[in-house]
C-alpha cells in the first residue's frame, strides 16, 4: 500500500450536468479524445469539451464546458454509449435499441435506403472490437448480445448503416461480451468462455454465477481480457484459455476494471483500489461514494458516480518511483521501473531504469548493504565517479567530474553518511576498493579511468593493501600530481618510485630509492630494495641512468653491484647495450668489480679478446704479488685460492700476452710453476720442464704439464715432450738428485709405457738397469706395439675387402646395356635425347653429357665424389647408344 | 516481462502446504503464509529456460479456476498431507479433473508435505534457519471448507502426529492417475520416481522435488521451442502468444 499511483481529478461536477435535478442519474459515459459525453437516465447524451489545466505543482485540473446536449426522445435512459471517431459516430444503446447519432450535432443518423439500415433492434448489450479484423478504416465492427435468446451477433458498422457479420448461438444466455479479433470473451449464466466466431470453436475458462454477482469482460490488451472471478478475484486470460498473469484480490462486490499499466484498477461501492499487475500488491486505495461507473477510454480512466463524473489520473511513473525509493522500497521500485518497459521509449527507458539502479544501490550503500548496492551499481552502470566523489579528497582535484543532478543520493560525503562512526568510514573504504577493483578495466569506467586508478591508489596507500604494488606494476592511469603527496603522506616511497616510473620518471623513482636505502627516508615496503636497484639498472635501457647511479650501487656493494653489467642480456642485439671497453673504464675505480666483472666476460661469457684475457691475468697476478708481499702473510688458502685461478687461466687461456706477463713474473722466484706454464705458452718446453724438473723439483708437476701441454697436440707431440722430460731426468744432475731423477724416469716409464718410443727408450736407457725395474714399461710397450701391428693388419684386410667389391659393383655396370632412344627422357632435364652422346649414372640411368656437365659446375666442388661414377660410363655406353640409334 | 516457456502447477486441497512448498524453494526459508487467494505464480530461471510455477488456492471457493490455471502446463504436482488421509482422497475427488487441460505428455508427482510431521528423517533442516523453530501455525479460514482432524491447528511438536499417507498408498494414486490419463504404466515415468515425502519446513526434499521435475520438462521446453521457430510470422509484438501454441483451442 501507500504508493501513490493515482489522483482521482474531478470531470464534470453535478452543478454542470444536472443543476438541482435530484433523480437524474448518470447512466453511461463515453470519452473520446477531448470529447466527453454522458447519456442520463432521463433519455439525455450530454457533450463537453474536456480539456486538461495544469496547476500547480504539476498537477493537471480538468474544466469541462458543455457543449450541448440532446433528448434521445424514448423516455428511457441512455444504456450504453460508444465513439466511432472514424466515422463521426456515436453508437447509443436505449430501450434496446442500437442506433448512430453524430458525434458533432448528436443527431440521429437516418438510415441509408434499401441496406437494413443503421438500427439494430433487441439488443441488451454490445461492445466494439478492440482488435478489429476488418482493414477498412472506415467501419467499427461491434459485437451484440441480443435479447433473443443465447444470440451473439457481429456486426459491421459503417457511417449509416450496419451489417451482420455472423451470427452465433451459446450454450446459455450471455450477459456481457468482449471482443478481441475473432474471439469473443463471453459472461455467460453460469461461466465464462472464449468463442471465435469464425471456426465457432470455443474454449471454457471457469465457473462464474453471473445470478449472483455482476461478471466482468474487460478486454486490456491484445487477446487478453481481464474477468471477475468466484471470491472476489480479477483473474487474466488470454484468447487460449490460459492465464498468464497471477489473478489480483478485489471485493467481492466489483463493478468496474480497467487496466492502466503496471496497474488494475477497480471500483466497487465505496473505493477505487488499485493493485499492481506486476506482483499483484493493492499499492493504493481511494474512497469513492456512490461508485458506478469505471472505464478506460484511450489510456485515460474516467468515473462517474451516479452524479458527477472523475478522471483518474496517473502520477508520472518518475514520481512513483522517486516516492518509492525515497521509502527506501528499493524492490518494488525496481519491479515498478522494470515493469514499466513496454510502456516508455526503449532508449528513455533505460536511462530511467539505469538511473533507478544507482539510486538503488546509493540506497543500499547508505544502509551499508555492500553487495547489494554493488549490484546495482553494476547492473545500472554507475559512473565510478559518483561514489569516489562521496569519499574526501579521493577524487583529483583537477577531475572535471561533477555529481549527476538531481542527484542520486541524499549524502555530503562519508563524514556525513557514517555521522563520524570510524568502523562505517573503514568499511566504506573497503567496499569501493572492491568496488573500484571489480570495475576497474571495465567499459563502464573507461571515461574514468584516471579517477578510479587514482582512487584505488590513494586507498591502497592509506589502507597499506598489498594490491597498491600490483597496481602500479599493472598498466594503470593514476595522476601523478595528485597521487604522489598522497604516497609520501602514508610514506610509501617504494610505490612512489613505481609510480614515478609509471610516468616516464626513472631518474627520479632511482634517487627516491636511494635515499631510502641510504636511510634518508622510512619505507619498509622491500628490505631487498638495494637489489631491487641494482636489478633495475641492470635491466634499464637507459645507459646514461646506469652510468650514473651504478656508480651508488658498486660503492655499497661491488660484489652485488657488478651485476648490473654482468646480468644485462648477452644476447645478439646489442645494441641498448653498453660497449664493454667502456665498462672496464668506468669500473676502473671499483677494482674488486673490475675483477669480477673481466672475469665473468673471459670466464662465463668466454669473449675472446686480448686486451681482457691480458688484464684479467695481470689483475690476478697483481692480486697473488699482493698477497705474496703483504705482512703479516695471509691465510695459505687465500693465497694457494689466488694462485689456482691465476694458474688456471694461465692453462686454459690462448689470448694473453705471454711476454708481458713473464716480464712481471721473473722476478719472482715463488711462481715458478706458473713461469713454467708461461714458458709452455710460447711452446719452449725445454726451459719450462727445466724449471720444473732442476728448480722446482716437482715431477708429478712436470709430468702434468706434458700431458697439458700436449693436449691440444696429439700422440706425436706429447711422445717428444714425454722423451724431453725422460732425456732431463736422465741426463741431469748429480749426487742425490740423481737418484730421485731415475726413480722419476721409472715412474714416468711405467706409467706412459705405451706413449714411449720403446725402441729410442731402450737405446737411452742405462745398462744397469734391471728388467724387474722395468717390466710394467716393456710390457705396455710390447702391447702397444702388437695392438699396433695387428690393428694396420686388419685395416689392410678391410680395404682390400672393400676394393674388391667396387671392382666387382664396376664389371656388373660394364655388363648391362643402356637404352637410349628419342622417346626416352635425361632424367635430369626432362628433355628427349637427340644424339647418341650421353653421360650414364650409377644405376644405368642415361642424361645428357650438357646437364651433367652443368649439374657437376654448379654443385660445390664438395660433390666431387659424384662425378667419378659418370667418368668411367663417359667412354662405355657410347657403344650401346650406337646401337640403339641404328634402331629407329 | 519474461515470457515463461513452460508450466508446472501445485494442486492440491487446502492447507496441505502448496504455497510453503514453493516458497522453501524460491527463498529457502519456511515461514507462515496466509491462505493463497486465487493463486500466484514465481518464474524460475533454470538454465536458459523460464519455467513459471504456479501455486493454486486450495480452497473450495476457487476450485473452478484450476482447470484454467493447468491449460498447457507441462507438469502437475499433485500435494496432500502425509498426516492427514483426506488430503490425498481430494486429490483424486476433485483435482485430478482439473488436469484435463494440461498437456498430454504433463507429468505428474504426487508429493505428501508436512513429512516432518510424521518422520523423524525429514526433520532435519537441509539448510539451517531460525524461521525452521518457529510453531508451524498455518492460519484456517473459519468458513472455508472442512478442516482435516488431523490437519495441525496448535502448534504441534515434531513427529508428534501419526502419519496417515503411506509410500504404498501414494504409488496406489499415482497409478490411477496414470489410468485416469490413459497413460500406459510401462511407458510411463515409475512411481518411484515421481512420489515425493516432503517438508516444506525443514526442506526436506523440496529441492530434489523441483528440480526432477525440471529436468523431466526440459524436453517439453524444446519441443515448444521448435514449434515457435518453424512459425513463419515473425512476433513483433512481444506480448503476443507465439502461434504454435494457439494450436490448442482451435
Amino acid at each position: 500500500m501507500s504508493v501513490k499511483a493515482f489522483e482521482l481529478v474531478p470531470a464534470v461536477e453535478r452543478d454542470l450536468l444536472m443543476g438541482d435535478k435530484a433523480r437524474i442519474n448518470v447512466e453511461c459515459i463515453e470519452c473520446c479524445g477531448k470529447h466527453l459525453y454522458i447519456g442520463t437516465n432521463d433519455c439525455f447524451i450530454h457533450h463537453f469539451l474536456l480539456e486538461e489545466v495544469p496547476s500547480q505543482k504539476g498537477r493537471i485540473k480538468y474544466s469541462a464546458q458543455k457543449l450541448q446536449q440532446k433528448y434521445l426522445g424514448l423516455k428511457k435512459p441512455v444504456t450504453e454509449l460508444r465513439a466511432a471517431s472514424a466515422l463521426e459516430r456515436l453508437i447509443v444503446l436505449c430501450d434496446g435499441v442500437l442506433f448512430l447519432v453524430d458525434m458533432a450535432t448528436l443527431e440521429t443518423v437516418p438510415s441509408a435506403t434499401g441496406s437494413g439500415g443503421a438500427k439494430i433492434k433487441g439488443v441488451t448489450s454490445f461492445c466494439m472490437n478492440g482488435n478489429p479484423v476488418n482493414t477498412d478504416p472506415f467501419c467499427v465492427e461491434i459485437a451484440v448480445i441480443s435479447s433473443r435468446r443465447r444470440t451473439v451477433q457481429v456486426y459491421t458498422v459503417f457511417e449509416d448503416r450496419v451489417q451482420l457479420v455472423k451470427e452465433v448461438t451459446t450454450a446459455e444466455q450471455p450477459s456481457v461480451v468482449s471482443l478481441d479479433g475473432y474471439f469473443l470473451c463471453l459472461a455467460l449464466s453460469s461461466q465464462y468462455m472464449i468463442l471465435n466466431y469464425t471456426t465457432g470453436a470455443s474454449q471454457d475458462l471457469f465457473p462464474y454465477n453471473s445470478e449472483e454477482r455482476r461478471p466482468i469482460v474487460k478486454r486490456i490488451g491484445r487477446e487478453e481480457f481481464l474477468l471477475a472471478a468466484p471470491g472476489g478475484l480479477g483473474m487474466f486470460a488470454n484468447a487460449e484459455g490460459v492465464s498468464q498473469r497471477a489473478p489480483v484480490n478485489w471485493s467481492e462486490s466489483v463493478i468496474g476494471a480497467a487496466v492502466c499499466f503496471p496497474y488494475v484498477v477497480a471500483l466497487d461501492q465505496d473505493f477505487i483500489s488499485i493493485h499492481s499487475m506486476l506482483d499483484q500488491q493493492l499499492k493504493q486505495s481511494l474512497a469513492f461514494r456512490d461508485g458506478h461507473i469505471l472505464q478506460d477510454f484511450e489510456g485515460k480512466v474516467v468515473l462517474a458516480s451516479t452524479k458527477a463524473v472523475y478522471v483518474l489520473v496517473p502520477l508520472p511513473l518518475e514520481q512513483q518511483i522517486q516516492d518509492l525509493l525515497s521509502g527506501d522500497r528499493v524492490e518494488e521500485a525496481l519491479v515498478l521501473t522494470e515493469g514499466a518497459q513496454l510502456n516508455i521509449p526503449r532508449d528513455r527507458f533505460q536511462i530511467l531504469h539505469r538511473r533507478i539502479l544507482q539510486q538503488a544501490g546509493f540506497i543500499q550503500f547508505g544502509q551499508l548493504q555492500f553487495q547489494e548496492a554493488q549490484e546495482y551499481f553494476r547492473k545500472g552502470e554507475l559512473d565510478a565517479r559518483e561514489l569516489i566523489s562521496l569519499y574526501p579528497l579521493l577524487l583529483p582535484p583537477t577531475s572535471s567530474f561533477t555529481r549527476c543532478h538531481p542527484p542520486l543520493h541524499p549524502f555530503a560525503d562519508l563524514n556525513h553518511l557514517a555521522q563520524g562512526d570510524l568502523e562505517k568510514v573503514l568499511r566504506c573504504k573497503r567496499f569501493l576498493i572492491s568496488y573500484l577493483g571489480s570495475v576497474r578495466g571495465t567499459e563502464a569506467s573507461r571515461a574514468a579511468r584516471e579517477e578510479v586508478d587514482t582512487a584505488l591508489l590513494k586507498l591502497y596507500a592509506e589502507q597499506d593493501h598489498e594490491s597498491l604494488l600490483d597496481l602500479l606494476a599493472s598498466d594503470n592511469t593514476c595522476l601523478l600530481a595528485d597521487s604522489a603527496p598522497w604516497l609520501e603522506k602514508h610514506s610509501k616511497y617504494f610505490a612512489l618510485g613505481l609510480l614515478y616510473r609509471c610516468n616516464g620518471h626513472d631518474s627520479a623513482a632511482l634517487q627516491l630509492w636511494i635515499r631510502v636505502v641510504d636511510g634518508e627516508l622510512q619505507d619498509s615496503t622491500r628490505p631487498d630494495l638495494y637489489e631491487y636497484i641494482v636489478d633495475f639498472l641492470t635491466f634499464c635501457p637507459n645507459l646514461d641512468l646506469v652510468w650514473r647511479y651504478s656508480d651508488w650501487a658498486l660503492k655499497r656493494d661491488p660484489k652485488v653491484g657488478v651485476q648490473i653489467f654482468t646480468k644485462r642480456s648477452s644476447g645478439k642485439d646489442q645494441s641498448g647495450q653498453p660497449k664493454l671497453d667502456d665498462v672496464i673504464t668506468y669500473l676502473e675505480k671499483h677494482s674488486h668489480a673490475r675483477l669480477l666483472y673481466l672475469e665473468h666476460l673471459v670466464l662465463e661469457r668466454h669473449i675472446k679478446k686480448e686486451k681482457f684475457h691480458s688484464l684479467l691475468a695481470v689483475l690476478y697476478l697483481e692480486q697473488v704479488l699482493f698477497l705474496l708481499e703483504s705482512s703479516p702473510p695471509p691465510a695459505p688458502d687465500q693465497l694457494s685460492h689466488a694462485r689456482d685461478k691465476l694458474q688456471a687461466l694461465l692453462r686454459e687461456s690462448n689470448l694473453y700476452r705471454v711476454q708481458l706477463l713473464l716480464g712481471k713474473i721473473e722476478g719472482c722466484d715463488q711462481l715458478l710453476l706458473e713461469r713454467a706454464t708461461l714458458h709452455g705458452k710460447l711452446e719452449d718446453h725445454g726451459k719450462a720442464l727445466d724449471i720444473l724438473v732442476h728448480q722446482l723439483h716437482d715431477y708429478s708437476s712436470a709430468e702434468a704439464y706434458c700431458l697439458w701441454a700436449s693436449s691440444s697436440q696429439g700422440p706425436a707431440c706429447r711422445q717428444q715432450l714425454l722423451h724431453l722430460l725422460l732425456d732431463l731426468y736422465l741426463g741431469g744432475g748429480a749426487g742425490e738428485k740423481r737418484g730421485d731423477l731415475e726413480m722419476a724416469a721409472v715412474d714416468l716409464l711405467n706409467r706412459h709405457g705405451e706413449q714411449f718410443d720403446a725402441v729410442r727408450v731402450l737405446s737411452v736407457l742405462p745398462e744397469g738397469w734391471s728388467l724387474q725395474l722395468l717390466k710394467p714399461f716393456l710390457g705396455r710397450a710390447v702391447r702397444t706395439s702388437v695392438h699396433a701391428s695387428r690393428t694396420s693388419r686388419l685395416a689392410l684386410g678391410l680395404s682390400r675387402a672393400e676394393n674388391l667389391q667396387l671392382l666387382h659393383d664396376r664389371l656388373k655396370e660394364r655388363r648391362k646395356p643402356i637404352l637410349v632412344s628419342e622417346k626416352r627422357g635425361c632424367h635430369l632435364c626432362h628433355n628427349t635425347f637427340s644424339c647418341p652422346d650421353v653421360v650414364c649414372l650409377p644405376g644405368a640411368i642415361p642424361v645428357h653429357t650438357h646437364c651433367i656437365a652443368h649439374r657437376l659446375s654448379d654443385s660445390a666442388p664438395n660433390t666431387h665424389a659424384d662425378s667419378t661414377p659418370s667418368k668411367h660410363t663417359d667412354s662405355t655406353p657410347n657403344k650401346h647408344s650406337t646401337q640403339n640409334s641404328n634402331h629407329t | 516481462m519474461k515470457k515463461p516457456d513452460v508450466k508446472v502447477v501445485i494442486l492440491g486441497d487446502m492447507n496441505v502446504g502448496k504455497t510453503s512448498l514453493l516458497h522453501r524453494y524460491t527463498e529457502r526459508k519456511f515461514r507462515d503464509t496466509v491462505s493463497t487467494v486465487g493463486g500466484a505464480f514465481y518464474l524460475k530461471q533454470w538454465g536458459p529456460y523460464n519455467i513459471s510455477i504456479w501455486d493454486t488456492a486450495g480452497r473450495e471457493q476457487f476450485h473452478g479456476l484450476g482447470s484454467m490455471y493447468c491449460r498447457g502446463a507441462a507438469a502437475v504436482i499433485l500435494t496432500y498431507d502425509v498426516t492427514n488421509w483426506q488430503s490425498l482422497a481430494e486429490l483424486e475427488e476433485r483435482f485430478l479433473s482439473l488436469t484435463d487441460t494440461a498437456n498430454h505428455d504433463c507429468i505428474y508427482a504426487i508429493v505428501g508435505n508436512k513429512a516432518d510431521l510424521s518422520d523423524p528423517r525429514a526433520q532435519l533442516p537441509v539448510a539451517p534457519d531460525d524461521q525452521g523453530e518457529e510453531p508451524r501455525t498455518e492460519p484456517q479460514v473459519p468458513s472455508a471448507c472442512p478442516t482435516p482432524p488431523a490437519s495441525p491447528v496448535s502448534p504441534v511438536s515434531p513427529g508428534s502426529l501419526p502419519k496417515q499417507v503411506g509410500r504404498d498408498e501414494a504409488a496406489a494414486l499415482y497409478a490411477r492417475v496414470l489410468r485416469y490419463k490413459g497413460l500406459d504404466e510401462k511407458s510411463s515415468l515409475p512411481a518411484d520416481r515421481m512420489c515425493f515425502e516432503t517438508s516444506a519446513r525443514t526442506g526436506y526434499n523440496v529441492d530434489a522435488l523441483f528440480e526432477t521435475l525440471f529436468d523431466l520438462v526440459l524436453p517439453s521446453i524444446l519441443r515448444k521451442r521448435n514449434e515457435n521457430q518453424r512459425s513463419p510470422t515473425v512476433d513483433l509484438e512481444d506480448y503476443r502468444e507465439p502461434t504454435g501454441k494457439r494450436r490448442g483451442c482451435c
